[in-house]
């Protein structure tokens, strides 16, 4: 009896340690597989992917700068926030591209995607029940307003993000071949950091004028008044 | 102050830019510290706290209380 009470759990835990085991080792088998398999093109198209996600980026955060100097929408403190949020997800990027890929500069990006997805979601509760005096003053762009539209592009950063781990992370080769070896995508690379950091530049002399040392607020440029 | 966390921000990207690596990150934890603590100065309210009563269900339960649900 002793033998056959204690047999099963013992098969039981050697066929769940055994599975387990073996199920790793065949997911790093195909995974290495994988990996060894386009190690020629891995590189390049991890640059090109956080190219692609900062342009996104400059384009969303040049959108918003569009809006607020064309069609006078002031910002309101935390769609500052939420833009700055995005310049640290930046930031992350381009010391992917600089220094190389690896967890920690990853690690960065999706930090900042976090808070901005924190953020966005604390505004849109805010205004998800318009009060008087409270209500939401920036206009919808196609039929979302900003703070859901951050939502959205928080959720998006951290699934690209996501993707990227999935895709590059078993792959230990990539962290070595610097973007360098690239020269087009590296003149890319630089004139795109380039642009977000003239943004950044741009942004923080405007929240200056906006705000002075104050609280901010949408009515008017207070260095102005 | 979101001023000062801007001008950490700014300050961040264009020392990463000069590849000032160490400094950089440093510049950017402390602009992560001020961002969250401005975030929460934000939406502090006195009268509400950190709560957002207007979007609170909790109330419900009374409103329809146990014995007449199915």
């Amino acid at each position: 009896m002793r033998v056959m009470s204690s047999r099963p759990v013992h098969v039981r835990d050697q066929v769940f340690s055994k599975t387990s085991d073996g199920a790793r080792d065949a997911m790093n088998r195909f995974s290495n597989k994988v990996a060894s398999g386009w190690d020629e093109y891995a590189s390049p198209l991890l640059y090109v992917y956080l190219l692609g996600m900062m342009a996104v980026l400059a384009g969303i955060l040049t959108t918003a700068m569009t809006l607020q100097y064309v069609d006078g929408e002031l910002p309101c403190p935390l769609c500052l926030l939420q833009r700055a949020a995005m310049l640290g997800v930046c930031f992350g990027i381009m010391q992917q591209l600089r220094h190389g890929y690896s967890w920690f500069n990853t690690g960065i990006c999706l930090a900042f995607s976090v808070l901005l997805l924190i953020i966005s979601v604390r505004q849109t509760l805010l205004d998800i029940y318009p009060r008087p005096g409270h209500a939401y003053v920036g206009s919808a762009v196609f039929g979302l307003h900003m703070p859901v539209w951050s939502v959205i592009i928080a959720l998006c950063l951290i699934t690209a993000i996501a993707l990227e781990l999935i895709i590059w992370g078993a792959n230990k080769q990539v962290a070595d071949k610097s973007i360098g070896l690239y020269p087009g995508l590296k003149t890319i690379a630089w004139a795109l950091s380039f642009y977000v950091i003239a943004i950044g530049v741009v942004n923080f002399v405007s929240v200056g004028v906006q705000c002075k040392f104050n609280q901010c607020h949408t009515f008017s440029y207070q260095l102005l008044d | 102050m979101m001023f000062v966390v801007f001008a950490v921000l700014a300050l961040a990207l264009v020392v990463g830019w000069f590849g000032r690596r160490k400094w950089a990150l440093i510049l950017l934890f402390v602009f992560f510290v001020l961002a969250i603590k401005v975030f929460l100065w934000e939406i502090y309210s006195p009268e509400y706290g950190y709560r957002m009563p207007w979007i609170q269900v909790n109330n419900a339960g009374d409103e329809f209380p146990a014995s007449t649900r199915a």
